[in-house]
């Protein structure tokens, strides 16, 4: 990290500047900004910082901002307990 | 994009990027790699990352030995850090059935130089303390592990091009042109390609891609799916695989726990959507082996494919009925085997001779029947012995 310390995603702690510094580098696909810096991957899954990261991918790639897709979006949309979907007879059967 | 290449490899995830790296390494030849998607969008950025050797047939210990030799060496060839760790990959059987199958086969590990060693009850719960004690025991490959494989993706791109090789994302091949028997070319949504030589490493798509050169080739695709729980303090430190679960699982360095498992009734299906059905399965069984995972929260669960020839072994090499057609498909462990097939495949590229230790991997063993069966892998063979 620099020193501009504007933290966009607060799961990973990824700031404005690594975001820019990244798509330089080449991950300049939403997908693949998402994979290298983290941001959509935290506990959030992007619910706090998603909008940010496209203001800011917009702002830098040139490409409008209405025509950006959003990573996949995978369930849960909440996050869940593991207990809370697991079988209480350990998977052996759905029974 | 120009219109001739001596090479076109189509699929841009580790294995093709892996190989377009390798033979640029040994050749001057002009290669091109085409992809669908986004580099790594399929698989390469989908499996489990585990690492290891310690299988159950020599053709696969020798091939992943040699791959394991290379993952260690990987980040500083590659400039670039996969992250590989090698933490130490632990093999479980909860039954004494799987466990008999680990006592079979840890000696001849260890005869090909595959360091790892049968651990008891005891050693387990010293090594991994949160694990189940409802266990047989287990073996322990001390040089196994996992790496990052988005990383490897990008490591494997960034190389080949700095040596030349022209990489097409978003680009798809519409068809394969073949004549009088050789690869001439093939068409792309982005303009034809003139070349002698096709690298099928299309992953879950690979029984497509034959089809266009007009091969059969006899894998089915399945879907596996995977989940990613909220970040935990470190609590894991080995990879696991637990073969009566048909499950793997590791905890990443920031902290999730990451796992997958083949759920009873696997059938053949290319669709990506998860489902309750695999998530269940997967919650039973990581709280089964983790009790402490119970009020773990899962973050995220996706899906990706895995092509299964009859063995479940991979294909590798030339096809018989057309000249230049390479194969490199039919992978259920690919992510350990990238470094390892780019720089075999590279050799027989080059010099138009089959590597020895990828031989027993040709095509022409579902003519001779000589199936390649381990019985150690967590992916059911359809074949078997």
């Amino acid at each position: 990290m620099g020193n501009n310390k504007e933290i966009v995603c607060f799961c990973q702690d990824v700031t404005k500047e690594d975001l820019i510094r990244s798509i330089d580098e080449g991950y300049d696909n939403i997908e693949t900004l998402k994979r290298y810096t983290g941001v959509f991957m935290g506990p959030c899954q992007g619910k706090t910082c998603g909008m940010n990261v496209l203001k800011i991918f917009s702002e830098k790639s040139g490409q409008p901002f209405e025509e950006l897709k959003v990573p996949s979006i995978r369930p849960p949309v909440v996050p869940i307990p593991l207990g809370a979907i697991a079988n209480s007879n350990n998977g052996k059967d759905d029974e | 994009m120009n219109n001739k290449y001596d090479v076109v490899i189509i699929g841009g995830g580790g294995h093709g990027l892996s190989l377009a790296y390798n033979l640029s390494k040994i050749s001057n030849l002009k290669i091109a790699v085409i992809e669908k998607n986004y580099l790594g969008s399929g698989a390469s950025g989908r499996n489990g990352e585990s690492i290891r050797s310690a299988f159950g047939h020599d053709a696969w210990i020798r091939f992943h030995e040699e791959a394991v030799n290379l993952w260690e060496t990987i980040s500083a060839e590659l400039k670039f850090n996969v992250m590989f760790t090698q933490c130490g990959y632990l093999v479980l059987a909860t039954s004494p059935k799987k466990m008999d199958v680990m006592l079979n086969t840890v000696k001849r590990q260890q005869e090909l130089g595959v360091k790892c060693h049968v651990v008891n009850k005891a050693e387990i719960k010293k090594i991994v303390p949160n694990l189940t004690t409802n266990i047989e025991g287990g073996v322990l490959q001390t040089s196994g592990g996992y790496a990052r494989h988005d990383a490897v993706v990008w490591a494997y791109a960034k190389a080949a091009k700095a040596l030349g090789v022209e990489i097409f994302p978003f680009t798809e091949v519409k068809s394969i042109d073949v004549k009088n028997g050789k690869i001439t070319g093939i068409i792309t949504d982005k303009g034809d390609i003139e070349t002698p030589i096709v690298v099928n490493s299309a992953g879950g798509h690979c029984a497509q891609i034959a089809a266009m050169a007009g091969i059969e080739i006899p894998t089915q695709t399945y879907r596996l799916e995977m989940i990613a729980t909220e970040p935990l303090k470190p609590f894991l430190k080995q990879y696991v695989s637990a073969l009566d679960q048909i499950g793997y699982m590791h905890q990443t360095a920031r902290g999730e726990f990451i796992g997958g498992t083949e759920p009873p009734n696997f059938l053949p299906s290319m669709d990506l959507k998860c489902t309750m059905y695999n998530l269940k399965d997967m919650a039973s069984k990581f709280v089964e082996l983790f009790p402490c995972l119970s009020g773990v929260k899962i973050m995220r669960q996706w899906t990706g494919l895995m092509p299964i020839a009859p063995d479940a072994s991979p294909i590798l090499g030339p096809v018989y009925d057309v000249e230049g057609f390479i194969m490199d498909c039919g992978w259920t462990y690919g992510f350990m085997a990238t470094p390892a097939s780019g720089k075999y495949l590279a050799q027989l590229i080059k010099t138009g001779n089959m590597p020895s230790i990828i031989q027993p991997f040709s095509f022409e063993r579902f003519k001779t029947r000589n199936f390649i069966i381990d019985p150690t892998l967590v992916v059911e063979a359809a074949i078997t012995e």
